[in-house]
């Protein structure tokens, strides 16, 4: 029998029992449904979260002694000046940027405005290897970091803000760090690139940088460092650690180095469990629909035995039987899958807009979610199929 | 098999299920023709009742038929050694009480059911030989069933009612459509193609179902008890249906305990304990 004669029979009965049809769809549309709008997010939240991590530049890594098991950190296991030079020293090739990192917020009230800071401690060439851009005046030199010169790197919407336009190069302002209130002189405007983290920041405070020696040498618990690109991260980072704990005379894994690129990776990894856990929870789902599709494909054979029976008198063979139910139940568990896709997509651009990221609706997953309801539904609909096939056509007509 | 030499069971050496040339095998659908019914291949020669002469064509050969259930250890016989042949052109009444192998016997007639012993020729084809879903294509092409409740599909119009053999026939739509309208017109529906079976009177039903049993030209109509749910009027109307249909030369085997239905017949074969006790020809009756 032809193929589109199926698909029109099944259409049929799915159309005379409407409601019957949607409460058996009903957990094909739930499993999809949530797999595509969960994978759908999932993605869209990786790949925001890894563009996120790009921004701060895969080579860049922080180190920190290992405190694990200690109440404090003794401060000769902390950084200063003297680390840096020897890092410069023995890995200058490799390394493109090292500092100690300190931070502070300080409060700046400039005529009626007002805002903070949170500032970061720099050597030189840090606005260019994190990925900003100056967009006035200019970074900070060896000498400003080597004179502890009181000069601050301000961002462009901070300047707006302050002075009411961007070029504000000598302009002086007033920030308490350090132990003491300094008047600073703005040397550089920079321009950040846009992100998810530089939007939910914006209006709260401003991200300004100072030298680090400004902080007179006092031991950082951190050391900032972003190495060339060309380098290997983990086996630059292997190098220094151990070459600092050779200095502070520490056991070799005294220090631990951690890059964006190995939480990058921990982030993949645990996202890929997630999906994982996630295809499991799905599976479950759309097997319990599938059952939910046996038992009404089987009600639904014992409803139309009669029928059965007379279309095997008419001369239906036991394949036609058993294509006309397959097909049918295939169609149901297609048509759930389809729907819940639909849902699934829904869910996701809704709830990513309010996330304000773009989603990416990948056609594959709607192809493979329906597909693989299709499937399902020949596996559950097969048992019941086959019961149709095998009736015994004088049994079936004399049905009741 | 058992010995072949109970009573009424002669020894017949007589070749059975010799194909015949023409209209044998069970390959060639004849579907796609749309003219109605089956063309008298002697004329008037076979109308009157009983009157097997040489000329007329065999359609069904049955040798010492026999059926036997099996219900555990326990054997019942419904059909016990019965020998028939029915010709092309007749009109023949099968008449019995229940549980007199009739309803085994139409059974098997219709290619549903296998006989446990003895040969049944349908055209020429001894129908032991096939398996299942062979015997589906002959009763696609070689059976036009009747049945007492209509058995019309649910849902579905009384057209797609009509096509359904065809569908199965793997006739084209075009053909199916043209061949459904003509048979439909044929039986008085002609206004009432897409009436689901829900909206038509139990007689208008049965139409249907007749329009439906002629589609693939089949060489017997096999009707059970086909006026049993209808009231008298309608009955009469369906009789003389099938009357004008064996006047086309159709081949007509109807299965009645109603007496005066089997009147209608030229030919009626009385059934007791699985056996032919009585075969007799019968005045036709004349259309009402």
């Amino acid at each position: 029998m032809l193929f589109l004669e199926n698909v029109k029979l099944a259409l049929l009965a799915i159309k005379s029992n409407k409601m019957r049809s949607f409460l058996t769809m009903l957990g094909i549309i739930i499993g999809t449904s949530s797999v595509i709008a969960i994978t759908t997010i999932g993605d869209g939240a990786s790949s925001a979260v890894s563009a996120e991590f790009d921004s701060f530049g895969k080579n860049n890594a922080n180190i920190y002694p290992n405190t694990y098991g200690m109440d404090y950190s003794d401060s000769s296991d902390r950084f200063t000046s003297s680390d840096i030079a020897a890092l410069n020293e023995r890995f200058g090739s490799e390394i493109e940027y090292v500092s100690p990192y300190y931070s502070a917020a300080t409060d700046v009230k400039i005529g009626r405005m007002s805002g903070q800071f949170n500032l970061s401690s720099v050597s030189g060439n840090y606005i260019h290897v994190s990925g900003g851009s100056l967009a006035y005046g200019r970074d900070f030199s060896q000498s400003d970091i080597d004179n502890r010169r009181e000069f601050v790197i301000i961002p462009e919407e901070a300047a707006k803000k302050f002075f009411g336009r961007g070029d504000v190069a000598g302009e002086s302002i007033s920030m308490s760090f350090a132990g003491q209130i300094r008047e600073m002189t703005i040397i550089g405007v920079y321009r950040q690139k846009d992100s998810i983290f530089s939007r939910l920041m914006s209006g709260t405070s401003y991200a300004a940088y100072v030298p680090y020696t400004l902080w007179n040498d006092a031991p950082s618990e951190i050391l900032d460092l972003y190495v060339g690109s060309s380098q290997s991260i983990s086996a630059s980072l292997d190098k220094i650690t151990s070459y600092l704990a050779l200095i502070h005379k520490r056991p070799a894994d005294h220090y631990i180095g951690s890059s964006v690129e190995a939480q990058q990776t921990r982030m993949t990894q645990i996202m890929g469990v997630l999906s994982v856990a996630i295809g499991a929870i799905a599976a479950i789902s759309l097997l319990v629909g599938g059952i939910g599709i046996m038992n009404i494909m089987l009600v639904s054979v014992t409803e139309r035995t009669r029928e059965i029976g007379i279309r095997k008198s008419l001369g239906a063979k036991t394949g036609d039987i058993l294509v006309q139910f397959l097909i049918e139940a295939m169609l149901v568990s297609a048509l759930g899958g389809l729907i819940g896709a639909t849902l699934g997509i829904g869910v996701a651009t809704v709830g990513m807009g309010l996330a304000n990221v773009s989603v990416n609706v990948d056609p594959f997953v709607v192809l493979l979610s329906v597909g693989f309801s299709a499937m399902v539904g020949m596996f559950f609909g097969l048992y019941p199929a086959r019961k149709a096939a095998k009736l015994d056509p004088i049994e079936a007509l004399r049905y009741e | 098999m058992e010995e072949n030499t109970r009573a009424g069971a002669p020894i017949t050496p007589a070749p059975l299920c010799r194909a015949p040339a023409q209209g044998a095998g069970i390959s060639g659908s004849t579907a796609a023709d749309t003219t109605l019914g089956r063309a008298p291949a002697q004329g008037a020669g076979n109308k009157a009742g009983g009157e097997t002469g040489s000329e007329a064509e065999k359609i069904i050969e049955i040798r010492d038929l026999e059926k036997v259930y099996r219900n555990g250890a326990i054997e019942v016989a419904a059909l016990r050694g019965v020998s028939l042949d029915i010709h092309k052109g007749e009109f023949v009444a099968i008449m019995g009480t229940s549980g007199s192998g009739k309803s085994t016997f139409m059974n098997i007639l219709g290619c549903l059911d296998r006989p446990t012993g003895g040969i049944y020729c349908l055209e020429g084809l001894d129908i032991n030989e096939y398996d299942d879903n062979e015997l589906s294509l002959i009763r696609n092409q070689k059976v036009g069933f009747v049945f007492q409740s209509f058995n019309l599909i649910p849902r579905t119009s009384a057209l797609k009612n009509v096509e359904l053999p065809m569908v199965y026939g793997k006739v084209p739509a075009a053909k199916r459509h043209a061949r459904a309208h003509a048979l439909l017109d044929k039986v008085g529906l002609g206004d009432r193609y897409g009436h689901m079976p829900n909206e038509l009177s139990g007689g208008q039903r049965q139409r249907v179902a007749i329009a439906r049993a002629l589609t693939n030209h089949p060489p017997i109509l096999l009707a059970d008890e086909p006026t049993g749910n209808l009231d008298s009027k309608s009955s009469i109307e369906i009789m003389e249906l099938f009357a004008e249909l064996n006047n086309d030369g159709n081949t007509v085997i109807l299965v009645t305990h109603e007496p005066d239905i089997a009147e209608w017949a030229h030919r009626v074969i009385t059934f007791r304990d699985g056996l032919i006790i009585s075969d007799r020809t019968n005045p036709p009756k004349a259309p009402m």
